[in-house]
Order: structure tokens, then C-alpha cells, then sequence
């Protein structure tokens, strides 16, 4: 690097100030400043700079996957973490980064969530589906009450960040009455958020189509999902957050359920 | 003048008089009316009991510049030194220069000065100095980086670098290359390597 012969700059920083700089920036940035100049691919790719883009607590949490996680530095770390989700203790929770920021994506998958009538084999199984990332996945065969819940820990999530909340799930071909109008719900800190005319699938319309936010949206994973609602999170232990969708007023069946997501906006 | 006294002295005076003001011995009576208390301390505000004391520094092109105690360890370095016994007369620092030096101790007094920011007037009056601070073009910038670094203040070199932080954020390589007048030694190939590494930074 060279600059005018008496001015400072980058090349006159201690490496310490280049990661400084750089581990305040963004994950993005920090990637392509490693194309600038060999200092700063040195600089950009060391384990200091995304030791700051990874969440504080990711040494716990990352001993409870299940496989275990293997990385060489922690930008591999990073990149595998915001990849595709790793699953931990039991099997039906999976963690994920958001690439862009390093802040924790959560998906309850089906086992861990709350379906009513869930156990009982004349209205629900449960099996292995190829594309979940669950080793189980629930599927409806028929029932008139269709109640799916899930909760979540504050403590979990990252601080101050606005999270939105999915269901995620499919529906098979030979599916029927999934597009009745449902409800979600989305309960935090004693604020309970109700959004009514959500559909699971796009009724066939005799009027004007319905508006993307309440129907289904197609997913990069190959899997559907409804916005179920949406808070913010701010810090410490604020209790659990609590969300839902219901539809009680059509007889159903051919859905599939993988889980519920918990995502930064 | 108060070497002059033994402690004998200082134990007999204190109980009648005010611990603030000096007491000299070659007052002709050892009592003073209020007014004369009061007169005395109007004419000098800052009192021996007060610890104001100053520091020296001396910059690289060996200038000097005297500042409080107070003032002078908001720099870590200074600190270490004075608590090392080393300032005695003054603290040469030879990595800075007195263009620097003197911004530095602008931001040091600024910051000492302004009470622990639970006002929002105060804590909005900070954040605007340190704004309009930061407004200096890039070898100032990158020279008050270097001083933060080797004087170690630590809110001065996160200040800084939050600035070069904020010029990086959002752009391209080139861009930064032009903006901080960095070569690229990469080979073409080598270049390319590492974009591919980092390929979806690039989406």
C-alpha cells in the first residue's frame, strides 16, 4: 500500500486498528474488504473481526448441536452458522445467523411445537420427510380443529432486534380445506397481537385476489410460510414469546408441518 | 508557603478555620472576620486544598502544553506514567505531534468537562462536539487514530475508528482503494480467488 509519502494511512494502523475498524462494520463489508489489498485479507479474515459478528453466548450453544460443529476459524464458524440451520439438543430446535447482520434465527420444528389433537393418529401422523430438517414432520390427515402453537424463550433471541414470526409448512396435492380464513397470534411481554384472514393457501377467488401478506409465500428451502406476527426484543429475561395459528370452522387435511421460524425482520 | 508550616501549626489552626483556605505564617493574627474569608476566596477560586494539579506534555516537534491532572488521564498511557512516578517535570511524547496533541487534549477537556451524561442537554452537546471532532480530513484522521492508540483513550480511538468504519461501510473494494489511496497487490488471479471465496458479498 502507498500513499502520499507523508500522510498516514491504513498502512501505518496496527493490525489491531484494521480489525477494530473492520469488526464494526458488517459481515458483508468485512467479506469484501478482503479483496482490497492482502493487508487487508489478513486483517479481514482474522478470528478477531468475526469473533464480533458471531452472538456472545455461541460457544454454548454451539456445544449442544447435534452433529457437532467442526470449524477452523471463526469466519468458518460464521458461515457455516448462517449457511443452513444446526440442530441442537433434542432434534427439533434449529439455530441459524442471519448473514447479514449475525443475528440468531430460531425454527421449532413440528415435535416441539403444541398441535392440538397432535397425538391422536386419526387426525395427525407423524413421518420423515427428504426435505425437512427434522428428523419428523407432522402431517394432517384430517381435523376440524387446527391449532398450532409454539413458544420461545426471550433469552434465546438476540438483543434489540425486531423478529418476525413464520409458520412452516406445506401443503400435499391431494390437500382440501386449507383455504379457510385462520387466525395467528403472536403474545410478548403481555401484548397479545391477533391477525385475522390469514389463509394457508390461496382460496380460489371469485372476487380479487387476497394480498400477498396473509397467504402462503414459496421459501428457498422448497418449504411455505404465513407470517404468523412480529415483535421486538430488546434485552435480559423478558419471559416467553408465544405464537400460533388457529382455524376452527372447516373440516381440513393434506398439510404438512415443519415448524414454526422466529427470523429478524 | 505551606512547607513553612510544620504540622504542629496545621493541628492548632485547623479547628478555627475553614480547611479550604491557605493559612500563612506571616499573617499578624491567626483569626479572620467572614468577610475577609469571603474576600479572600472570591480572589482565588481555586484553593490549595483542591487538587488541581498539571501535567506537561511535550509533543514530538517539542512543544509544550500544561493541563490539568484531571484531563491528562483520560489517556491510559499518562496515567501509567504519572503512577509510575515518571512526570515529574514533563511527559515527552514522541509519537505525537503538537497539531495532534492539541486536538487530543481539546477532546480530553471536552470530555472531562461535561458531567457523566445523564442530562440529555449534556449528553446531545457531547454527541454534537464529538461530530463536528471528527470532521478533519483523512491524515488528521488517521493520525488521531494513531494518538488514541499509543495515548490509549478509549473513547477517543473508538470514536475514530467508528468514522473510518462509517467511510468503509456500504462500499465497493475499488471504492475504498480510491477513497484511502490503497495499492492493490493481489494478483489478477489472486484477486479473484478471494472474491470467489467471499462470493456472496459480492450478490
Amino acid at each position: 500500500m502507498t500513499e502520499s509519502d507523508n500522510a498516514p494511512g491504513f498502512s501505518d494502523l496496527p493490525e489491531g486498528c484494521v480489525t477494530d475498524i473492520l469488526s464494526i462494520t458488517s459481515p458483508r463489508d468485512a467479506c469484501r474488504a478482503a479483496s482490497i489489498s492482502k493487508a487487508f485479507h489478513s486483517a479481514a479474515d482474522s478470528d478477531a473481526v468475526w469473533d464480533r459478528f458471531l452472538p456472545l453466548d455461541y460457544p454454548q450453544v454451539i456445544t449442544r448441536a447435534v452433529p457437532p460443529v467442526v470449524f477452523e476459524s471463526k469466519k468458518q464458524l460464521y458461515h457455516r452458522l448462517s449457511e443452513s440451520y444446526i440442530i441442537l439438543d433434542r432434534g427439533y430446535l434449529g439455530l441459524k445467523l442471519d448473514r447479514e447482520s449475525g443475528r440468531k434465527c430460531y425454527m421449532l420444528g413440528a415435535r416441539n411445537l403444541s398441535i392440538a389433537w397432535g397425538g391422536d393418529t386419526r387426525y395427525w401422523e407423524w413421518g420423515h420427510s427428504p426435505e425437512s430438517r427434522f428428523a419428523e414432520v407432522g402431517i394432517l390427515r384430517c381435523v376440524w380443529w387446527l391449532d398450532i402453537q409454539g413458544r420461545i424463550a426471550s433469552a434465546m433471541l438476540s438483543p434489540k432486534t425486531t423478529y418476525v414470526v413464520y409458520l412452516v409448512f406445506r401443503v400435499t396435492r391431494d390437500s382440501w380445506g386449507l383455504s379457510a380464513p385462520g387466525k395467528t397470534i403472536v403474545t410478548f411481554g403481555g401484548v397479545r397481537n391477533e391477525t385475522s384472514n390469514v389463509y394457508l393457501q390461496q382460496p380460489r377467488t371469485r372476487g380479487r385476489p387476497r394480498t400477498q401478506a396473509h397467504t402462503q409465500t414459496p421459501r428457498s428451502d422448497g418449504w411455505m410460510e404465513i407470517k404468523l406476527g412480529e415483535f421486538y426484543y430488546d434485552n435480559g429475561d423478558e419471559g416467553e414469546i408465544e405464537m400460533g395459528f388457529q382455524e376452527h370452522h372447516e373440516y381440513k387435511g393434506g398439510l404438512i408441518v415443519e415448524g414454526i421460524e422466529v427470523r429478524p425482520k | 508557603m505551606l512547607k513553612n508550616l510544620n504540622s504542629k501549626h496545621i493541628q492548632r489552626f485547623s479547628y478555627k478555620y475553614l480547611p479550604q483556605f491557605p493559612i500563612s505564617p506571616n499573617s499578624p493574627k491567626l483569626g479572620f472576620s467572614r468577610s475577609q474569608i469571603a474576600n479572600y476566596r472570591s480572589n482565588f477560586p481555586t484553593t490549595i486544598m483542591s487538587s488541581s494539579k498539571t501535567i506537561v506534555l511535550r509533543s514530538s516537534d517539542g512543544e509544550t502544553f500544561e493541563v490539568d491532572e484531571a484531563v491528562a488521564v483520560e489517556s491510559q498511557t499518562i496515567k501509567h506514567m504519572i503512577e509510575d512516578g515518571c512526570a515529574d517535570t514533563s511527559i515527552p511524547l514522541p509519537n505525537v505531534t503538537s497539531k495532534i496533541l492539541s486536538k487530543v487534549i481539546e477532546y480530553c477537556k471536552k470530555h472531562v468537562e461535561t458531567p457523566n451524561a445523564d442530562e440529555k442537554v449534556a449528553e446531545e452537546d457531547l454527541k454534537s462536539f464529538d461530530a463536528d471532532f471528527v470532521k478533519v480530513d483523512q491524515s488528521t484522521l488517521f493520525d488521531l487514530i494513531l494518538a488514541a492508540n499509543y495515548l490509549n483513550i478509549k473513547s477517543l480511538l473508538d470514536l475514530t475508528c467508528q468514522t473510518v468504519a462509517d467511510m468503509i461501510k456500504g462500499k465497493t473494494p475499488e471504492e475504498i482503494r480510491k477513497t484511502f489511496n490503497i495499492k492493490n497487490d493481489f494478483t489478477p488471479e489472486e484477486e479473484e480467488e478471494v472474491r470467489r471465496e467471499n462470493a456472496w458479498a459480492f450478490e
